[in-house]
């Protein structure tokens, strides 16, 4: 073909436009309000915030979302929401990566009788819908179609179940696959209230987990950090205490003082330990006679011995962790999470509940305020509908972002009952192994372009709000559904015709309730730009009792799960830190993100005792064949002392068939081990109760761990100091011991102005790795994949290195945030031969990357291993690349790259500073990785200024801080303070 | 030495530019090989320039690996030339005059491939200049505080002089050359003899500038691999940062230098049947300084891993141990083995005068002098300070490609070397045989 210049130009110019103007955001005035300019006022280069509220799990953080010349390149906590209170975790960042999947749907399909896709316009598929949709209902059918989705509140939840009325149908399904049946039911036969309570960890002197990860999957996990961090902070000599029990040494396990490593099933059996102890101590607190009875009644079989003899504590443990937990002021026990949730999941939490009733925590640390989360279906009426399926009783299967294909174990055939469906209809974001076999798929929005609120927690109303225009010809889900009840010319013909307009009504009547009398318009702008409302009275919180049935009966199932030892094993399988259920498998930051206990990347594992490694001769690495009665597959072993021996356990979250390029073919999924026939005591899923065979194969399999080591080999990186060294005053004077002078060739830096620094609490990090996270999206740091870290070239800035203390007698681990420790005497400095490397007069190692000539040098020289080369381009994939932030140069081939403190933020406040004619306050420069951090571990400032909060944290907690490495008088800026350890050691 | 020759002027210049004959078939085979082998390693450099240096092994923490290495190797092997040429020049060590010629290509041509890795390794080589201080309007430096600035100081200086001792030294036997050649070849030889005409006047001034070059390269000798040493010592990762580095590098250099002169020789005196003129004894005397280089060589290990266990320093002694007993623990016994006790057969008479027995010595010289240059970059880095930031590195094939290459680079050179320039200095030669008025009466 010949194509004349002219031509040419016209193309050009046509393809121009056509791509450009998606991103250059013509925003519709009315619709979108910044967070801090009043009005709509888009300055090119200049960032605006718009608040909404987090979709990556149930917990409903809110978030801020930072929009550069209409693109959303950074998410962070919504620093005025009650929940998170400005932070967020991991996969809250991550939130970017679904918007901007390369791998969402990007218009509505039809499936051809050939099994391919047609492309449809938005009107074509929509008429198509109703008319099928009508179809049904012409057929009698309308109380037949099923509408699926995760767990919603307010607005979007309200319209669902509107829309399903409109055709006739009830038939409404809450669907998350960790659905809390056990704490349900446990409720429901201890307090006769079924619901899920909220929990105040920040209130609690002593804490007791039973199995729930609350620091990482759990509820609510970044609200739930934070209130870890006010129980734990070490205040006037005193620090709180928490107790972990279960099977596995979960991240959340490891931040415990102490690790109670029961058999798996026995937690119940422990925690009614705990209370006869406590009763028998006469420790309990504010309860009656008659409750005491009853109690004591009830656990009187569970003496120390036959506790420690079901569950491998022993009773000097025990009886410690119940007396820490009658004796404080206030305790929480919380029972959760897929190792409890079992056969046997009701009685455990029914037994954690009677410890919290007996300690007079009910009603305090443990309220009963119907949070949003109480209304998701459980797991046998998911099994029910798959019976319906399989029956031919179901017309329609409507669906929105929910995979129960992928969440249910195959062993339940939902696939093929799905397939006896007629009708189904995927509005969901992505093309999962549920919206595969649909015939018909209207892509929705993903939550950060989308309008709807959000019902957390009684009285905390958060609002959604679109962040920029669509990346794709996708649709909100309540303008589907607005738009197709039009179509079906339903009665409510009044109703508001856009998700927008729907929002604001309920806004509008939530204004009234609060008997808020100001202009609805002022209300709904100050709403949008907090983020939502949280001053509406809070629903009174339910006062319970002991319910007058319940006895000792119940606890009957309880007892070990038993595995033949060397034979069998019992299966954990746990939600992942990164994926949670799975839904976060597509996102290309979480799957580089490394587990934080086992360290890997990118792939699915089994955990495996060393003891029962070495007796089955399995290594690290190994493929082992894990068998199920109902499935069966090679993972590769992963020995740690994690697990219990006789114990394995497996991440859940990977073995995506179809989920897009990032999740597809990477790990397992070990759902499909258990046993589908939903638990007759709770109604739920049997996370736990199976036994699985291990059998070792010759080969092995790529796992990829970026530990170099489990262990610091004595290395001082992660310092611990014991509390009763810590309240001990001073033996002598603080001695002059770090002022000795190096002699020098070179005069000192100077830093006129600031000396940035940081101060790192190791007590207090997690790791959760939130960190991490924020870091790859505010720098633009690229994913490498998994071969590139096996070949040890991941590119993280900052780094959550993890550490086995070989010396404590039980597992447990540490951590530490590593990243640039902006050293004064810096090695990576002086061995540039280009001045690439240079420091600021902020005393910051500054790096030119245009400067930069890539001899690895600074690297090779860098004691902290924090400096990362690009070893080859980066390809940013189309429109993943519209996250990168502006301010924030994207490296080339062959530069060195590190962190600088967020060396753009710090000169963001500079000029704000600098236009404001004063000096920067304190605290208003925070890098990602400090704005993020849940557990408030890092403190960021000015150590020239001796009234930063830096620089005061240093000086008050002279007995704790430290500098890693400090021997080699790099002179970092970055401080540590010791991890305390509460327990007394020989 | 005199009567060790049984020659006269001649002669000598007939025999010894006779090695300047057309070449033969297995010449231009061997050269075709090299070619090819050279021209895969260009082809792997620039697969690395186009996709990046993430083509060959390394990563984090492992930033220099195989390149840094075969850099220090061949400035190593470079080292040989000058000791010979030079420090026995003015020590008087009349056996020098039949090997030194060979000695000093190997010095240029061990720089000239030992230069490329700078360049291959850097990240960004399009703008490697950047390194050299070349004024320049935003008036940017170079780091004259950062070792690898002295690098490229030390290397160019050191090339530099060597290229001029190298060519200077051939002056007179080059007028020989030219006197015998024909057509074109004369006019190229005519102009690198620079005039010679064999005056007495130009032969005072000749010897007596010789001399002073010759004091003049010897302490680089020392100071080059000092310097490059200093790349290592200059640093804080343990296994690097020690003060025996210089003197260290430096005896292994000539060790692994002296390895490559007598590799060289053994083929060379063979093929343009010069046995007359390089003998036994002149390998014998090669020999015997290679049991002294192992000796110092060993010495310095020894006291390396004493200082790592006296020092009580856990990230030095850990380190040491990590080479012992760790990843690369096959490489450190192999280098330990190849470099110091495989040299000690040499004592015997009958093995360091034994070809074969030769052959073998030296080349395990140099594999252990590679591996040793090895274990010392690449474990150190593996293994530093933070044990969480441990890696290990594995070459691919792009890195070992490059490799290769530069050592068929350097054959290559030598080999097109051997073929247009005398191998022995027909002049100094002279210098020990009976003056031909002499032996007329």
């Amino acid at each position: 073909m010949e194509l004349h210049r002219r031509e040419f130009l016209k193309i050009i110019g046509a393809t121009t436009v056509g791509t450009t103007l998606p991103g250059c955001g013509i925003k519709q005035p009315k619709s979108l309000i910044p967070y801090v300019i009043p009005e709509e006022n888009i300055t090119p280069g200049k960032s605006v915030w718009y608040a909404s509220v987090c979709q990556e799990c149930p917990a409903g953080c809110g978030i801020s979302a930072r929009v550069r010349d209409g693109r959303a390149v950074k998410v962070e906590g919504n620093a005025l929401h009650p929940i998170n209170d400005g932070a967020l975790c991991a996969r809250g960042h991550a939130s970017l990566h679904g918007l901007y999947n390369p791998d969402r749907i990007q218009q509505p399909m039809r499936k051809k009788p050939d099994g391919s896709w047609e492309v449809l316009s938005w009107d074509q598929a929509q008429t198509y819908f109703a008319e099928e949709i009508q179809k049904i209902q012409k057929r009698g059918r309308g109380g037949d179609v099923v509408f699926m989705t995760q767990h919603l509140s307010g607005a979007l939840d309200e319209l669902v179940d509107q829309w399903l009325g409109s055709i006739g149908s009830k038939r409404r399904y809450r669907y998350e696959p960790f659905a809390h049946e056990s704490i349900k039911k446990a409720n429901l036969l201890t307090f006769a209230t079924e619901q899920v309570p909220s929990y105040n960890f920040a209130e609690a002197e002593t804490i007791i987990s039973f199995g729930a990860d609350f620091l990482e999957t759990w509820l609510s996990p970044v609200a739930f950090t934070k209130g870890f961090t006010a129980h734990r902070g070490f205040k006037n000599g005193k620090r709180g205490s928490m107790f972990f029990v279960g099977p596995r040494l979960s991240m959340t396990a490891t931040n415990a003082d102490e690790w109670l490593a029961v058999s798996p099933g026995t937690e119940g059996i422990f925690a009614l330990g705990l209370v006869k102890v406590i009763l028998d101590n006469n420790a309990s607190k504010g309860l009656g006679v008659v409750d005491a009875t009853r109690i004591s009644e009830i656990v009187k079989s569970y003496s120390l011995s036959a506790v420690e003899k079901a569950t491998g504590v022993s009773s000097e443990a025990m009886k410690k962790a119940a007396l820490a937990f009658a004796k404080a002021k206030s305790s929480l026990a919380v029972a959760g999470g897929t190792t409890i949730e079992g056969d046997a999941g009701a009685a455990i939490t029914a037994a954690v509940n009677l410890l919290n009733y007996i300690c007079g925590n009910i009603g305090k640390t443990v309220r009963f305020n119907h949070p949003g989360i109480s209304n998701l279906n459980t797991y046998l009426d998911v099994a029910k509908l798959v019976d319906l399926m399989n029956g031919e009783k179901i017309s329609a299967f409507i669906f929105a972002d929910v995979n129960p294909l992928f969440s249910t174990p195959s062993g339940l055939d939902f696939d093929k009952a799905m397939m006896k469906v007629p009708f189904r209809v995927s509005m969901s974001s992505f093309m999962t192994e549920t919206s595969a076999p649909a015939n018909l798929i209207l892509p929705t929005h993903t939550p950060l372009e989308s309008w709807g609120d959000v019902e957390v927690e009684s009285g905390i109303y958060g609002l959604m709000q679109p962040a920029m225009q669509p990346v794709f010809k996708t649709k909100m889900l309540g303008d589907i559904l607005l738009e197709t009840r039009k179509k079906l010319k339903s009665s409510a013909a009044s109703s508001p015709a856009t998700m927008y307009d729907y929002v604001r009504d309920r806004w509008r009547l939530l204004q009234k309730r609060i008997g808020d009398t100001s202009d609805f318009e002022n209300f709904w702008i100050d709403s949008l730009a907090r983020g939502g409302n949280w001053e509406s009275p809070k629903s009174k919180v339910q006062e319970v009792r002991l319910s007058p049935g319940f006895n000792g009966s119940f606890f009957s199932n309880m007892k070990n799960i038993e595995n033949e030892p060397g034979k069998n094993f019992s299966l954990l399988l746990y939600p992942s830190l990164n994926h949670y259920d799975g839904r976060g498998a597509n996102r290309p930051w979480m799957q580089e993100l490394p587990d934080p206990m086992t360290m890997n990347v990118w792939d699915t594992w089994i955990e495996i005792h060393p003891q029962d490694a070495a007796v089955a001769g399995i290594k690290t690495g190994d493929a082992v064949q894990v068998s199920s009665p109902y499935a069966r597959f090679d993972l590769p072993a992963h020995v740690s002392t994690t697990v219990k021996p006789g114990v394995v356990a497996i991440p859940i979250g990977q073995g995506h068939t179809s989920f897009g390029r990032y999740a597809d073919n990477v790990g397992k999924n070990p759902i499909d081990l258990l046993d589908p026939k939903p638990s007759e005591k709770t109604g739920g899923l049997e996370w736990v109760g199976i036994t699985v065979e291990i059998l070792k194969k010759s080969e092995r399999l790529a796992l990829v761990s970026v530990s170099g080591s489990d262990v610091q080999h004595d290395r001082a990186i992660v310092q611990t100091i014991p509390l009763s060294e810590l309240v001990k005053p001073h033996a002598t004077m603080p001695t002059e011991e770090h002022k000795e002078e190096a002699i020098s060739m070179y005069a000192d830096h100077e830093h006129p102005n600031h000396r940035w620094g940081m101060a790192i609490d190791v007590d207090k990090c997690t790791g959760c790795s939130a960190c991490v996270t924020a870091c790859y999206a505010e720098n633009n740091i690229p994913v490498v994949g998994k071969e590139e870290v096996n070949s040890g070239r991941e590119m993280a800035w900052i780094r959550i290195e993890r550490y086995f203390d070989e010396k404590s007698p039980t597992p447990r681990a540490d951590f530490a945030p590593m990243l640039c420790q902006q050293c004064d005497n810096a090695p990576c400095e002086t061995v540039c031969p280009v001045y690439a490397a240079y420091h600021t007069e902020e005393g910051l190692n500054g790096q030119v990357y245009n400067r930069c000539i890539g001899t690895r040098y600074c690297a090779n020289n860098c004691p902290y291993k924090v400096r990362r080369f690009n070893w080859f381009e980066t390809k940013w994939i189309e429109p993943l690349n519209w996250q990168l932030n502006p301010d924030v140069t994207v490296r080339s081939k062959g530069v060195m790259e590190k962190c600088t403190f967020c060396v753009q933020r710090i000169n963001d406040g500079k000029n704000t500073a600098r236009n404001e004619n004063r000096a920067v306050r304190d605290g208003e420069i925070i890098p990602a990785c400090a704005q993020t951090c849940p557990a408030e571990a890092i403190t960021f400032g000015d150590l020239k200024d001796p009234n930063s909060r830096v620089s005061k944290l240093i000086v008050e907690e002279d007995k704790r801080d430290y500098r890693v490495l400090e021997d080699l008088n790099t002179r970092p800026a970055v401080t540590y303070l010791k991890a305390i350890d509460l327990r007394e050691r020989k | 030495m005199t009567e060790d020759y049984n020659l006269n002027y001649t002669d000598t210049d007939i025999d010894l530019t006779q090695s300047l004959k057309a070449p033969g078939r297995g010449y231009w085979l061997l050269l075709t090989f090299l070619f090819l082998l050279i021209c895969a390693g260009g082809y792997a450099w620039g697969v690395q320039i186009a996709n990046g240096i993430g083509e060959s092994g390394k990563n984090n923490p492992v930033g220099w690996a195989m390149y840094i290495t075969t850099f220090v190797f061949w400035v190593g092997i470079a080292h040989s030339g000058t000791l010979i040429s030079a420090i026995l020049f003015l020590f008087r060590v009349k056996w020098r005059a039949a090997v030194y010629r060979s000695a000093e290509a190997v010095t240029v041509f061990g720089l000239a491939t030992a230069g490329l890795f700078p360049f291959i390794h850097l990240g960004r080589v399009w703008v490697a200049h950047w390194i050299l201080p070349i004024p320049n309007f935003g008036g940017l430096w170079p780091n004259f505080r950062s070792p690898l600035a002295w690098d490229v100081l030390a290397i160019t200086t050191y090339l530099t002089a060597s290229s001029l001792f190298f060519i200077l030294g051939m002056m007179p036997d080059i007028a020989i050359v030219r006197d015998k050649a024909r057509g074109w070849r004369k006019k190229v030889y005519g102009l690198l003899s620079m005039g010679w005409q064999g005056s007495d006047n130009q032969w005072r001034h000749y010897t007596a500038a010789y001399v002073f070059l010759a004091a003049l390269s010897t302490p680089l000798v020392i100071s080059v691999h000092s310097i490059v040493s200093w790349d290592f010592a200059m640093s804080v990762i343990p296994g690097w940062h020690s003060t025996i580095f210089a003197p260290y590098f430096v005896a292994g250099a000539i060790h692994s230098g002296l390895g490559m002169v007598v590799l060289l020789l053994i083929p060379m005196r063979k093929a343009f049947k010069i046995e007359q003129y390089i003998t036994l004894h002149h390998l014998e005397s090669l020999a015997k300084l290679i049991i002294f280089t192992a000796l110092v060589v060993g010495f310095a290990y020894s006291i390396e891993l004493f200082i790592a266990w006296y020092s009580h320093n856990p990230y030095e002694q850990a380190i040491f141990l990590y080479r012992m007993t760790g990843d690369y623990a096959w490489a450190f016994w192999l280098l330990i083995t190849t470099n110091v006790f495989v040299p000690m057969l040499l004592w015997s008479k009958k093995i360091r005068t034994s070809i074969p027995w030769l052959v073998g010595i030296c080349v395990s010289v140099e594999i252990g002098m590679w591996l040793e240059r090895f274990v010392i970059i690449v474990t150190s880095l593996a293994h530093d300070y933070l044990p969480y930031a441990w890696g290990l590195y594995k070459p691919t094939l792009i890195d070992s490609l490059i490799v290769i290459g530069s050592f068929a680079w350097f054959f290559f050179l030598f080999m097109v070397f051997s073929k247009t320039l005398p191998v022995v200095s027909m002049w100094e030669v002279k210098e020990q045989i009976e003056p031909p008025m002499k032996s007329s009466h």
